[in-house]
This record gives structure tokens, sequence and C-alpha cells, in this order.
């Protein structure tokens, strides 16, 4: 388990460190003690990779949104 | 008929590293229930020893020569990440399937109607070849075997409604239709294994349960999976694997299960068992880690078991 903080990481670095947990979690390599403690860094990963694509969602709707004038609107920026 | 409770001296001195949630103080907890005086009427006994041959049924040779030959003179051995044995351990191992083994043969033999193994470590997730997840001897395959080998039982239903998944029963009797395995567990965590599509011979039935779900899925489950099979199994006995960390308050797992689903989920294994197999239950004690928890939990367990002797 990487001590990385969950709000820094970049949606692909949060995908990739939630991928690993589940990985971990279903190979059953992970100790009883351990096991929900790394259950609960991928709730949190989880969590932040979906607070992640509402932000990205969001701008999206702001530019559609803003038909004629996307010209004026902020570039969509992943990460 | 008589309620008997089948408890071991040599389940305080298995001692774990400090801060190990599976600790001696689990089994003090258990104790005290026991001691309460509304369950004066159980019979209480002393677990006997198993016998290597009783144990080889449920596991290999050179793992029962494994753990043998590993316990150490003082201080700890790890068989596991999660497994630790001192001088103790062992001889606590051999005494829970022992309580399994006498419990089963009292309850088929006529002399109780409900038994209780009140005993650690606990056995759930130890396989035929290895310990796992605090577990050294798969107690209740161990006992649902002397059953059926020594005792004559044609098939047993085992009902594992720990928060982990009983990934040792379900190795040990994987090609066994004679016992029914059904579990509920959370998905995911600890062991990892538990699916739906895990089904051995057809005598497997695992139902996952979600993260932060609490008494109505553990009804639906029952409902809609568990008691069916159980029931189509038509078993000459049913044998439970208790454990009591499906609780919203243990450390360990994130189930909301409260005292009261316990007491339900107890309630309809013995209607069950009243109606498909002249009411034998056996029930043995597997996890639970929060100690409040566990004693409220275990509480409601034996009363209902109690009362359906009574």
């Amino acid at each position: 388990m990487t001590d990385e903080k969950i709000e820094d990481m970049s949606f692909e670095q949060a995908l990739a460190a939630l991928e690993d947990v589940v990985r971990n979690l279903e190979g059953g390599q992970v100790p009883l003690e351990k096991s929900i403690d790394l259950y609960e860094r991928g709730e949190a990963l989880r969590r932040h990779c979906e607070d992640r694509l509402k932000a990205a969602e969001m701008r999206v709707e702001k530019i559609v949104g803003s038909g004629d004038q996307a010209k004026g609107t902020e570039p969509f920026e992943a990460g | 008929m008589s309620f008997n409770i089948y408890t071991h001296p040599s389940s305080h001195l298995h001692v774990t590293p400090p801060g190990h949630p599976e600790r001696v103080a689990r089994i003090e907890a258990v104790d005290k229930v026991l001691a309460d005086p509304k369950f004066a009427g159980a019979v209480r006994l002393e677990a006997p020893d198993v016998t290597n041959a009783q144990i080889l049924r449920a596991h290999d040779e050179a793992y029962l020569e494994l753990i043998t030959s590993n316990v150490p003179e003082e201080g700890w051995v790890s068989i596991d990440p999660d497994t630790h044995m001192v001088a103790e351990s062992l001889t606590a191992a051999r005494r829970a399937a022992g309580a399994n083994v006498a419990a089963v043969t009292d309850v088929v033999e006529g002399r109780a109607q409900a038994a209780f193994c009140g005993v650690r470590p606990p056995g759930h997730h130890a396989e035929r070849d290895r310990a796992m997840g605090f577990c050294l001897l798969s107690s209740i395959c161990i006992g649902a075997l002397h059953g059926i080998e020594d005792l004559g039982l044609g098939r047993v239903a085992i009902m594992d409604f720990d928060v982990h998944h009983g990934n040792g029963t379900q190795d040990i009797f994987w090609e066994d239709p004679r016992v029914l395995f059904a579990s509920t567990h959370q998905m995911p965590l600890f062991p990892g294994t538990g699916a739906k599509g895990e089904t051995g011979e057809g005598n497997i039935v695992n139902t996952p349960l979600d993260p932060h779900t609490g008494g109505k899925e553990l009804r639906m489950a029952f409902e809609q999976r568990v008691l069916p099979a159980l029931a189509a199994h038509e078993p000459d006995l049913i044998m439970i694997s208790a454990g009591f960390d499906a609780h919203a308050s243990d450390p360990l797992a994130n189930l909301n299960w409260t005292t009261d689903d316990f007491r339900w989920a107890t309630e309809r294994l013995c209607e069950l068992a009243a109606d498909k197999c002249d009411g034998r239950v056996v029930s043995t004690l597997e996890g639970g880690y929060d100690l409040d928890g566990l004693a409220e939990s275990v509480t409601a367990h034996l009363e209902v078991l109690q009362a359906h002797a009574a």
C-alpha cells in the first residue's frame, strides 16, 4: 500500500491505484488484518475518481451550455 | 433436550502477538456471556482432544506434520502473515476441533438438541494444506466429517455467517457433495474468494454482500439463497460457523448487522433444523473482534439455541 496522498492524485493515478487495490483484494494475498485497511483505501480512491469525473463533467456541461461562445470557455483539463 | 456448551482452558493459552485482533480477550468476553445465569441450564463440557485420524479427514498429513513440528517452546512462530503459534496454540486448535467432534456426537446420538463450541482459534480459513487468517485446523469440517464417517450421517449442511468467506471449508468440501456449504460474507474483503460463481459440485452456495449493507440484505440473502439451498440439501445435521464480525461495530469489516440480525439468522437456522433434521444444530465460534459486539451477539445466538433445545 502506498502512502501517496489520494487528494493529490490525478484521475489516472487514482484509477491505477484502485485497480491495484482490487487486484490485491481479489488475489487473496492480503493478510486478514490488513484487508480492511486496503478496502477502505480502495473506497477513498473510488470516491476521488468519482469526484474528478464529476468535476470534468461539469466542465463539459459548461462548454456545451455556452454554445457559440465556446471559444471563451476554459479548456477541459484531464487530471 | 439438552443444550451443550463446550469450552477448554487452552483457548485462553493461545496467546497472539500484541495488537493482534484474534486475542485472548475474545474468549474472555465469550466466557463472561457463558457465565450469565440465564445460561445456567446449559450442560457444560470440556472439549476433548481430537485424534490425528479425525484431523486427517480434513487436512493433509504433510500439513499436520508441518504445524506439529513448528510448535515453539517459547515465543511465537508465524505460520502465515496472520497466523501465529505459541507453545499452547496447537493444543487449543486441537481442542477446538475436539469440541466440534464431541458436539456432533452428542447431538447426533440424541444427548443434546443443540450445541455451541465456545473455543478459539477459529477454523474456517484453514484449508486442506495451509493455515490462513488466524486459523490452524478446520474445526467445523473435522466435526462434519466425523458425523459422516463415524456416525453414519448422509448429509450435513454448514452455514457460515462470519463476515469473511470460509475459504477453508469451501476448499475441503469443494468435491464432496455430502456437505452443503453456504456462506454470507462481505466482498471485497479477505480472503478474496466467495464469488457466486464458485459452486464446487453444486454444493457450495456463496452469497457475497456489498460493504455497508445490513439486516435487510442479510434477510434477502437468507430468504432467496441460503435457506432454500440448505433445505434442498435435506441435511441430517445443520452446523453453523458462527462468526460475529458482520456486526456494525466490528473493526475488521464494513457490514452493519445488529445483534438482532444475528438473533434472526440463528432463529431461521433453528427453524430449518426443526423442519429437516429433528432440530439438530451444532454451532462453533469463528470471528468477531469488537468485544462488546461479540458479547452481545453471542448472547443473542445462545438465547436462540437454548430456546430451540428446550
